[in-house]
């Protein structure tokens, strides 16, 4: 899954989540394949990030998983002897993790 | 005290005219000051600065605080978000605006610090969510008052951050005699800051010295650390700070509460990222 901007959302990409407007009213659900007419009402209706199935677009910002628990790891080196925070790390490690299936 | 700390505070003491700071400031707080006076009046006076309403309307939409619903004008934003938090975004535009032009990745960590603290405050049910998230916002302003103001002694303190790896709070305390908290306290009380913000940005490493706002000091204690956590812009050193007890120990996090906050606050640092490039794209116009 991957959350865009609604100006990168292109037809044929499958919604992952629901799409909320501005008042939180769901729009549309999971599952549902994206059209250009869609996407046009998400945006005329104020919607500015969707998520979508797969991983369609390459951030600049992002990294291999791999890359990522390394540098996760890089960033707990000074407190790898407090257990609350090695607790955080394992979180952020197991969300990584979910993300990248 | 030693010389360095001594003539920073003095300098700080005399920086009342802050070369950023808007015109508008004085009237501003001279109005809110005043118990009979409206939050449309309030907004009447900021909305004739197009400039400046523009600045505070982009950063009450933006993802940090969390808004489902657009807030278009200044009166909706001031009964949003309450007097001391658009006040404080006037006082600070300008501010941040330098900050994004010379530090972008402190302006990102203070974005992503602001989020967290957004986050952690519905969640633990305070009653001003929207102050403690401008409290994350501020937390590191001691950071940017040192870049701009005493620019050797801060590149003194970036090198040996680099040179030794050490946390670049160490590395102010060994160098100036003071740290970031300490001067951010300082340049808050200045500009009559209410003690809900002085607080955390005075105290968010030592939550322990906070008198009235433990909490929302320990909030953004817990904010900054999620934040560099997460690998999200830069306070000006790599690693994740060691904790507080006291902060541990009042915020009584649980492991499912940061189980269910850390996907919601991944979503929020992608939008932050769109949020700064769009910021970017803006200033270069």
């Amino acid at each position: 899954m991957q959350r865009i901007p609604i100006e990168m959302a292109k037809a044929g990409m499958i919604l992952a989540k629901d799409v909320t407007d501005e008042a939180g009213r769901v729009l549309c659900g999971p599952e549902t394949e994206l059209t250009t007419e869609l996407i046009e009402k998400f945006k005329a209706m104020g919607v500015k990030f969707v998520s979508v199935k797969g991983h369609p677009i390459d951030f600049p910002w992002e990294r291999p998983y791999e890359e990522e628990i390394k540098l996760l790891e890089a960033r707990f080196a000074k407190v790898a002897d407090d257990p609350r925070l090695i607790s955080l790390k394992k979180i952020i490690a197991d969300y990584l993790k979910e993300k990248n299936a | 005290m030693n010389e360095t700390k001594r003539e920073i505070k003095k300098r700080l003491r005399n920086l009342q005219s802050l070369p950023t700071l808007p015109a508008i400031v004085g009237k501003l707080t001279q109005l809110i000051g005043d118990e009979r006076a409206t939050a449309h009046q309030v907004a009447a006076l900021i909305e004739k600065d197009q400039v400046l309403t523009g600045k505070v309307l982009k950063m009450v939409n933006s993802a940090f605080y969390g808004f489902p619903r657009r807030i278009s004008t200044v009166s909706n934003a001031i009964v949003l978000l309450g007097f001391n938090v658009i006040r404080t975004l006037v006082l600070t535009a300008s501010i941040f605006e330098s900050m994004q032009a010379t530090d972008l990745s402190l302006w990102e960590h203070s974005l992503g610090t602001a989020a967290a603290a957004g986050l952690l405050a519905d969640k633990l049910e305070l009653p001003n969510p929207e102050e403690v998230t401008t409290a994350g916002l501020l937390h590191d302003l001691g950071k940017v008052v040192l870049r701009t103001e005493f620019p050797k002694l801060y590149k003194e303190v970036a090198t040996k951050v680099k040179e030794e790896k050490t946390y670049f709070r160490a590395a102010e305390q060994e160098i100036l005699g003071l740290d970031h908290g300490e001067i951010g306290r300082i340049l808050a009380n200045q500009w009559n800051l209410p003690e809900r913000l002085v607080e955390p940005i005075a105290y968010h490493h030592e939550v322990e010295k906070a008198r009235k706002f433990k909490k929302e000091a320990a909030i953004v204690h817990f904010a900054d650390i999620m934040t560099r956590a997460m690998g999200y812009g830069s306070g000006g050193d790599p690693w994740v700070p060691a904790l507080n007890d006291k902060a541990w120990k009042l915020l009584r996090l649980k492991e499912k509460d940061l189980q269910e906050i850390i996907p919601i606050f991944d979503e929020r640092l992608l939008e932050l990222r769109f949020f700064t490039l769009e910021m970017q794209n803006e200033l270069k116009k």
